[in-house]
């Protein structure tokens, strides 16, 4: 491993655990413009990750990957559920099924989980010059997350953000295990979560506009 | 014989140092508050002045209060400065390396913190007791996260004697930067704004009786001996700056004792608390207090910052 592949591994290393931080910090808060601020931070540190594997490891559409999750994940997302929050007028998570100080603490067991699922997979792991297989852990436990995010906030838009979450942890991993999935399957997932983004948002606006509430508990009581 | 002189002498440059500027501290702190708020604000020595005035000042002990009233502001100034003797600033090993590790100085805030809010409810009044029961509260959280936190430092550094650590990182300064490094310095960050009573947590300006936590223990005091718990609470803030910025940034520490080597430390100490108290100024004046059931929350981010921190040194295995 020479100098140049060690600092890459460093910051690859530090961008990851950022991108960990961020997952926390969502679990941890109550506002939702928060919460989109932070999630297009957390994309941010994503496509530095792939733009750092993309320069070690001279593979051109990670880099294409790299400038697609800048547009649409750091600006274009996070613009939309932004209109979206002002649409609705939520500004806060208000109500939770578990409470923050609970969550953090399962978060925390989710990362150790997280790393013990992880580990017979890198050991299989050969021929990794960037050491980048070493941030599984972490992308395994942001997958978790976002689906903890989904089953423990009741707001449509958090939920949403859970979504999101665990697209970057998926998206990670491509990154970890494969260096990046395919070019088409690539673009065909960004087309994809920005489609769903417009979609959800376009309906939640209409379920505001109806019942007065995007809580999923008052969408429930629909089946009575 | 010469040894001990000069280990007498470090002792003495160390307690001196810390006894001196850590009013300065505060007054940079309170002044650039001041200023980040466009008020003159006082000067930047007025905390001396104040320490000056009640120091002068009589002494009215409540007619309850019992022998712990009078002996708390002893107790407390006295361990806050034998941390400051364990503590590296400008140079390391420290005379006193021997005497004790880092869990001795967590241990020792401790004391200091159980015999004020024992002070606290000595007096009898609902305030005192108040403040006593919200900052054992949140003692509760903060220890753990804060012993994760030097914990994360301790390994890599394979000792958990601050000396050793301290000495370790800078003579391999790279080893600091990685990931869960960063992640114990923003847990040691918030616990250090618990500790100090700083602003999303309690404020360190109000008398205000709902918000108050350290405040409302030394309601009663007076005189000198308010004066050498302020001062005290001035060293601890000083102690967690430096810890702060000697062990995970311990750039221009003197390993030796040579004149320019200690210049050089002097300096490199003076600009990374100044710097990290500008920093505590701004997350003060840009930040409203947290309501009391919410500072839980709050501490326990840093708690799990300091937990993930831990858990990535391993992950990772730097």
């Amino acid at each position: 491993m020479g100098p140049g592949a060690q600092t890459i591994s460093q910051y690859i290393d530090i961008l990851a655990a950022m991108i960990l931080v961020t997952a926390f910090l969502i679990v941890s808060s109550r506002s939702l413009t928060f919460y989109v601020r932070l999630f297009s931070l957390q994309s941010f540190f994503l496509a530095a990750v792939a733009l750092l594997v993309a320069i070690g490891y001279g593979e051109m559409h990670i880099l294409t990957a790299a400038i697609l999750t800048i547009v649409v994940k750091v600006v274009a997302i996070p613009i939309v559920l932004n209109k979206i929050t002002d649409a609705i007028k939520v500004r806060k998570e208000i109500d939770f099924t578990i409470n923050v100080t609970v969550s953090l603490l399962i978060c925390g067991g989710l990362v150790i989980v997280a790393d013990s699922v992880a580990q017979p997979i890198l050991s299989a792991q050969t021929g990794d010059t960037l050491g980048v297989s070493r941030v599984l852990p972490a992308s395994i436990a942001m997958i978790m997350i976002g689906l903890f995010i989904m089953v423990a906030r009741k707001k449509a838009v958090t939920q949403l953000i859970g979504l999101m979450t665990m697209e970057n942890g998926l998206f990670l991993s491509g990154l970890a295990i494969t260096y990046g999935m395919p070019m088409i399957v690539e673009v065909g997932i960004f087309f994809d979560i920005l489609m769903a983004t417009l979609i959800l948002g376009v309906f939640m606006f209409r379920i505001n506009r109806t019942f007065e509430s995007i809580s999923m508990d008052t969408l429930r009581s629909l089946r009575h | 014989m010469i040894d001990i002189a000069a280990d007498i002498a470090g002792v003495l440059v160390q307690a001196v140092l810390a006894l001196g500027f850590a009013p300065l501290v505060t007054g940079i702190i309170r002044k650039t508050k001041a200023r980040l708020q466009n008020r003159q604000g006082p000067p930047i020595l007025q905390p001396y002045l104040d320490l000056q005035k009640l120091f002068r000042k009589g002494v009215i002990i409540p007619s309850t209060a019992s022998w712990i009233f009078r002996a708390t502001p002893y107790i407390l100034f006295a361990s806050t400065l034998v941390i400051v003797l364990l503590v590296p600033t400008l140079f390391t090993p420290v005379p006193l390396h021997w005497a004790g590790d880092i869990i001795t100085v967590v241990y020792l805030f401790a004391l200091g913190r159980f015999f004020l809010a024992l002070a606290g409810l000595d007096t009898g009044t609902s305030f005192g007791g108040l403040g006593s029961s919200r900052e054992m509260s949140i003692a509760a959280i903060i220890e753990p996260a804060m012993m994760l936190a030097i914990f994360t430092v301790s390994v890599t550094a394979g000792s958990t004697n601050l000396s050793t650590i301290v000495a370790s990182l800078s003579t391999t300064p790279a080893s600091a930067v990685n990931p869960s490094h960063i992640l114990a310095f923003a847990g040691l960050f918030i616990v250090t704004l618990a500790e100090t009573g700083r602003i999303p947590v309690d404020n360190p300006a109000t008398h205000l009786e709902l918000t108050m936590i350290h405040e409302a223990m030394v309601l009663e005091y007076s005189g000198r001996y308010l004066a050498l718990i302020e001062w005290a609470s001035q060293m601890k803030l000083l102690i967690f700056l430096a810890l702060l910025s000697n062990m995970f940034f311990p750039l221009g520490m003197a390993t030796t004792l040579s004149p320019a080597a200690l210049l050089v430390a002097l300096i490199a100490i003076a600009g990374k608390t100044i710097v990290l108290a500008i920093v505590v100024a701004v997350i003060e004046s840009t930040n409203a207090k947290l309501r009391l059931f919410r500072v839980p929350e709050f501490l326990m981010v840093a708690f799990i910052l300091s937990l993930l921190a831990l858990i990535l040194y391993f992950i990772v295995g730097v």
